[in-house]
């Protein structure tokens, strides 16, 4: 063989991976368009849903032959829908301050001190997340009740039941401090800190990702929680928060007039989430990742 | 500037794992003392007690005369450096240093006077207002070491901290803790792997192994008079040499008997082995690198060996030997004492003959690995 | 033989029979089913190939979790895996207890440390009594009073005051509910009853069985509290005597306080935590357990009508199953079966379809990642309940999909798809749809994680002349299972337990056409959760059912975890990760 067919055999080589390289990069592109395709499809229905004038209900197609902003003005106006906003915000802003508060002493103690019953803590704690959640429904409705916090009353009642166990949710962020090197907090302890100064002047300024991914999950679960919100507002329409209230618009008996406002009504409560969402984003990837990663 | 008094201080964790047996100390004020052994030996876990991180399982710790079992690390007036430096991300240099004193509600003025005090010792004083991930692993080392500073405490502890250095700045910093232990004139507790660091640094060397004290003593008391074998290997670099053989006694004079050379222990040791009344028998013989001399030729007191490898240190050269019956020696050998026919001769797999001077050797029984001289009863 | 070795041969005897028992019963439940016997009369199509299939493959599943965990242990055992988890600062401990068989060990040695315990605790109490000095003494009646003689006042006050709101309270209400417990109630509610003061009729209230069971658990954690409270004080007076004896001070109560910013700080930051979930989770669980035993429904709730206790009656009413089509012990079956095909199907899906579209994206290569990874991220951002609900809508008989096929006749009227009417199509589509939710997840999470994977594994890799696809298997995927073990148990167990997507997407639907539904009402995608939902939301309203139904979820989903627990090891070691 020659000199020029070795080159060549080796340029042809190069050129079948190049090949083949762009092939395969080819065929994700197309299999990512495709999956974003159908990822967002059913949102961008639901926002074109929401401007279709024509009919309440659902329709055959599309795009909406006579747009405008009826939807959205009924919504405001003929129901409860600016109530159950403003339950549903009020929940979400008590739940997550309180709950923050909460998760953050749990997984910091659980993280950084040694105490005799801290592994049998542990356990017990995960043995308790074994039962299901829901069971305990029945009995907090009647005491709820008992002390009048439901149906019109629920908002208060909510938050109770949101936070009040909060404190079983602390794995995500005691694997976060467990990152957070110990000998820092042996540092301070020598250097003269109490317990107490460790965590507000070392660890917490420290913490700040996880402080926000904290508060960011605590301030949307409430946005999408059913069970529970159902439960305790138990049909009292005042009660209600977004959840609940647009899932009645659903109903056999409403949905032939209001199929278009629970469109109208999910893009509204979606918006400021998604913003919000948006632009704290990082540190959700940061918690969730980390999350996964430490159990 | 404290006396530490440690006395049958025990450490037991919870999973019934004994880290530290029955450790007595008195560590007298201003006194340097370092702490050293093998990973695992219990050196950190006694500082970390003597510093309040570590619970005591048992026994008292005393600083200045006052038992501190019960104290909080922050009542008990210490200062400790970290091997991975801990210092606080979210601070400038400045807080660092300041941390502690703010802590302690000093007037802003002192703080400031103390601080750019300590960072112009410590030569960082263009570093204060950056924060510790924008300095180097010597700069940051040397902030820590200004937090301690500061807090002009009883005692100064240091936990391993040049380990996690480069082996250039490691030598760099060593000598830099000298001269900081003249100006602080305090006591110090310091922790390390490193025989070098412990021999270099400390007025005395506490030497460790699995929970137990193998030796205390000064660095030349143990480079010289190792109570066991395992001080002995521990203490000196390359290693020493060790192999099993016979002590005989003919009337006063005693002798060794490694491969089949025959070799007499002269001088004090001679003495030494006598008042002792060793009556030979079997032992373990202990030669240091450098104590090992090449023989011109065969002679009853050298023994045949053959160069495997010459490890060419500048200095001096370190010959790995193999003796017939297949031990593997390491000799020392100054690189001026040898002419330059001499070196050409020691490549791989030349005829040498080694030796060692008589009064060099250390002697240890096989059972027990004590010193038959220095070892304690 | 001498008593020390009589004491471990008596466990392993309660142990062997506890294991020959369970395996009989076992045995025993596989030879019936094989013979047709169990799920035969299900509701819906009695004893229909299609139900063993089912049956098999969840069988299977399980099977393949279990495979799945071993291998993955065997795998991360070998030396080279651990290097590489080395790389990633996490140190495997080769730990003997925690395999499977030294966890039946632990428990037994757990029950014979725990009557040690008490032993010891008596032993204690009785000879600090006979050692103690008089102030000692007076403190096993009058808590608080060695403290307040020893000048330890915070102390003596919160101990004497706690003695004091418990005696109050027993004497006033604690009594009361105690005595009633065992009876849960004598006298029924009385309606029109003949009030001669008023001339008219009225009604005389009774007992309350639901009050009386909640009190009464109320009232003995209240007594468990102050037991606990009193042996603490015991134990502090001994404390106090010793710290004295050697000369020292006592703490002030300055000191104590300060204390809880200091070395007892955790007590502070622990305190609100905890006494909300033992009075909103711990409580309510126990009640709940309890109820299970009782005979608490919609008609006797308690106030009108009394309920009583009823023993194991609706365990076995759930776990007979030779009981007829419509029993609950049929349907119960039926759906935890189908409960773990979903578990493992949703969770499978979304872990390896999740890493794959997170493979794409990160690709080398490829561009616009960003793009592409904040379209997947926003659909996190929006509410769940919202994208379920719409997509519940567009998948009804009536809805977008259909009626947009109808419109360009792809089908005719009368012949729409069945996304919900038909339970293998609706069973499939929770599951496709499930996907579309899920995946946004774990593509964040294999990224994060994929981006972590050393690269000179890969190199090494390619050098060796490793494929594409060889790579995936022996490195990806194995990197992806040692780290993520834990996240796939929480999220087998979540998806268990996901009543969101079930109820928002199907209600539990469909259920049987004919009207002669099941148990409780259950329909084919009923989850254990939903359908205990449904029960509890019921005309009936069988409380005892669904909490019998609780207890079995809590059953099965701690069997999986204790099976997993145990094999898999990047679990247990939480300090091998710092």
């Amino acid at each position: 063989m020659s000199k020029q067919d070795i080159t060549y055999g080796t340029q042809k080589r190069h050129m079948g991976m190049r090949a083949a390289k762009t092939l395969s990069n080819t065929a994700v592109y197309i299999i990512l368009a495709v999956i974003s395709v159908i990822w967002l499809i059913p949102f961008v229905f639901i926002v074109l849903e929401s401007f279709r004038c024509e009919c309440h209900y659902q329709v055959g197609y599309i795009i909406p032959q006579k747009w405008g902003f009826t939807n959205y003005i009924e919504l405001f106006q003929k129901t409860d829908f600016p109530k159950w906003y403003l339950n549903t915000f009020i929940i979400a802003l008590f739940t997550a301050v309180i709950q923050t508060f909460i998760v953050l002493c749990m997984s910091y103690t659980l993280s950084r001190f040694r105490f005799k019953m801290r592994k049998a803590l542990m356990q017990f704690m995960l043995i308790l997340g074994f039962f299901p959640g829901m069971l305990t429904m029945i009995i907090l409705y009647r005491v709820l009740k008992d002390i009048g916090l439901t149906q019109e009353h629920a908002v208060p009642g909510l938050i109770l039941v949101y936070v009040a166990s909060s404190g079983m949710g602390y794995y995500v962020s005691k694997g976060f401090f467990d990152t957070i090197p110990k000998s820092l907090d042996e540092a301070a302890r020598i250097d003269g800190a109490t317990r107490a100064q460790v965590l507000f002047r070392i660890i917490l300024p420290l913490a700040k990702p996880i402080v926000i991914y904290t508060i960011l999950t605590a301030f949307m679960a409430p946005w999408g929680d059913f069970v529970f919100a159902k439960y305790i507002s138990f049909g009292a329409s005042a009660g209600m928060n977004v959840a609940v209230g647009l899932n009645s618009f659903l109903s056999l008996d409403q949905i032939m007039n209001k199929y278009t406002l629970f469109c109208a009504g999910g893009v509204v409560v979606a918006i400021p989430v998604v913003i919000l969402f948006l632009c704290l984003q990082r540190y959700y990837v940061e918690g969730v990742t980390g999350g996964a990663v430490k159990g | 500037m404290a006396s530490v008094k440690l006395t049958n201080v025990k450490k037991i964790y919870d999973n019934n794992v004994v880290a530290v047996h029955d450790f007595n100390l008195d560590i007298k004020d201003k006194e340097f003392v370092v702490f050293v052994g093998p990973s695992g030996c219990g050196k950190s876990t006694t500082l970390r007690m003597v510093a309040g991180l570590e619970e005591i399982s048992d026994g008292t710790v005393e600083i200045d005369g006052e038992v501190v079992n019960d104290l909080q690390p922050k009542d008990r007036n210490i200062a400790m450096v970290f091997q991975n430096y801990a210092l606080y991300p979210h601070m400038t240099v400045y807080d660092n240093i300041a941390f502690s004193l703010r802590l302690k509600k000093v007037p802003e003025d002192v703080i400031y006077a103390k601080v750019t005090n300590a960072a112009e010792i410590l030569g960082i004083t263009q570093y204060l207002m950056r924060k510790p991930r924008a300095l180097s692993g010597g700069q940051r080392q040397r902030v820590a070491i200004g937090r301690a500073m500061v807090r002009d405490s009883k005692v100064f502890l240091m936990d391993e901290p040049l380990s996690n250095l480069d082996a250039k700045l490691r030598n760099q910093m060593r000598a830099e803790i000298i001269l900081l232990r003249q100006k602080l004139d305090t006591t110090f507790i310091y922790v390390t792997h490193d025989q070098t660091e412990a021999m270099t640094l400390g007025d005395r060397i506490v030497i460790m192994k699995d929970g137990y004290i193998m030796q205390v003593g000064t660095p030349m008391e143990v480079f010289e008079k190792p109570s066991n074998l395992f001080v002995a290997e521990f203490i000196g670099a390359p290693k020493m040499n060790v192999l099993k053989t016979n002590l005989v006694k003919e009337g006063d004079r005693y002798f060794v008997t490694p491969c089949g050379a025959k070799i007499e222990v002269t001088g004090y040791k001679e003495k030494l082995l006598a008042e002792k009344g060793v009556q030979g028998g079997e032992i373990l013989l202990g030669a240091r690198p450098e104590h090992i001399v090449l023989a011109d030729g065969p002679a009853e007191n050298a023994i045949p060996c053959k160069l495997e490898v010459n490890e060419m240190m500048g200095s001096e050269l370190h010959l790995h030997v193999f003796s017939e019956d297949g031990t593997r020696w390491i000799v020392r050998v100054p690189t001026i004492d040898l002419s330059e026919e001499q070196r050409q001769h020691l490549t791989n797999g030349a005829d040498l003959y080694i030796t060692f001077e008589g009064k060099a050797m250390h002697f240890f029984d096989p059972e027990t690995e004590k010193n038959l001289i220095y070892g304690e009863e | 033989m001498s008593k020390k070795k009589l004491t471990p041969a008596i466990i392993k005897l309660v142990l062997g029979c506890i294991a020959l028992a369970v395996a009989v019963i076992f045995a025993v439940m596989l030879g019936r089913f094989l013979n047709g016997e169990i799920p035969v009369k299900s509701p819906y199509r009695s004893g229909s190939l299609l139900f063993r299939y089912v049956f098999w493959l969840a069988l299977s599943g399980i099977a393949a979790l279990l495979l799945l965990g071993l291998g993955l242990r065997e795998m991360i055992k070998s030396s080279k895996f651990n290097g590489m988890a080395k790389a990633n600062g996490i140190e495997l401990k080769e730990e003997k207890s925690h395999r499977l068989q030294d966890f039946f060990k632990k428990i037994g040695h757990g029950f014979v440390n725990f009557f040690k315990a008490i032993g010891r605790e008596a032993k204690d109490i009785v000879m600090t009594f006979i050692h103690g000095d008089w102030k000692t003494k007076i403190s096993y009646l009058v808590m608080g009073f060695g403290c307040f003689a020893r000048g330890q006042i915070l102390r003596g006050i919160l101990f004497l005051l706690f003695e004091i709101v418990f005696i109050g309270y027993m004497v006033i209400q604690g009594g009361y509910w105690l005595s009633m417990l065992p009876s849960l109630g004598i006298n029924e509610q009385l309606t029109n009853q003949y009030d001669p003061v008023t001339d008219s009729y009225i009604k005389v209230p009774g007992d309350n069985s639901f009050k009386i069971l909640l009190y009464g658990v109320l009232t003995i954690f209240f007594i468990i509290a102050f037991l606990y409270t009193w042996r603490v004080n015991i134990k502090q007076n001994r404390i106090a005597e010793e710290i004295l004896k050697s000369g020292k001070k006592l703490r002030s109560g300055k000191q104590d306080l300060h204390s809880l910013v200091d070395d007892q700080f955790h007590k502070t930051l622990l305190a609100l935590p905890m006494t909300g979930i033992v009075i909103f989770t711990v409580m309510p669980i126990v009640f709940m357990i309890l109820v299970a035993f009782t005979g608490y429904d919609g008609a006797h709730n308690g106030m009108n009508k009394l309920f009583h206790w009823e023993g194991l009656t609706h365990f076995n009413e759930i776990l007979n199953w030779s009981s007829g089509t419509k029993s609950y012990s049929a349907t119960f079956g039926e759906i935890l079966v189908w409960t773990l095909i979903w578990a493992v199907f949703a969770t499978f899906s979304n872990y390896f379809l999740g890493i794959l579209v997170a493979m794409g994206i990160n690709k080398k290569g490829i561009k616009l990642k960003k793009l592409w990874r904040t379209v997947l991220v926003m659909t996190i951002a929006i509410p769940q309940f919202i994208s379920l609900m719409f997509v519940s809508k567009m998948f009804a008989k009536d809805g977008l999909i259909n009626l947009f096929l109808l419109n360009h006749n792809i089908i005719q009227l009368g012949g729409e798809l069945p996304f919900w009417e038909d339970p293998v199509w609706a069973r499939v589509t929770v599951i496709i749809i499930n996907i579309w939710i899920g995946i946004p997840y774990l593509m964040l999470i294999a990224t994060g994680i994929l981006m972590n994977i050393p690269a000179d594994l890969y190199e090494s890799a390619k050098i060796d002349g490793a494929s594409g696809w060889k790579q995936f298997s022996k490195i990806t995927l194995p990197y992806m299972l040692f780290i993520t073990g834990p996240y796939l148990l929480t999220s087998f167990i979540g998806n268990m337990n996901n009543f969101n997507v079930i109820f928002l997407l199907t209600g539990g639907g469909p259920t049987n056409a004919a009207g002669s539904s099941a148990a409780g009402n259950a329909g084919y995608t009923d989850l254990l959760i939903t359908w205990l939902y449904k029960i509890t939301m019921g005309e009936e309203a069988k409380y005892y059912m669904a909490s019998v139904i609780g207890i079995m979820v809590f059953v099965v989903v701690g069997v999986i975890a204790l099976i997993v627990y145990n094999v898999l090891p990047s679990v247990k070691n939480e300090e091998d990760f710092q």
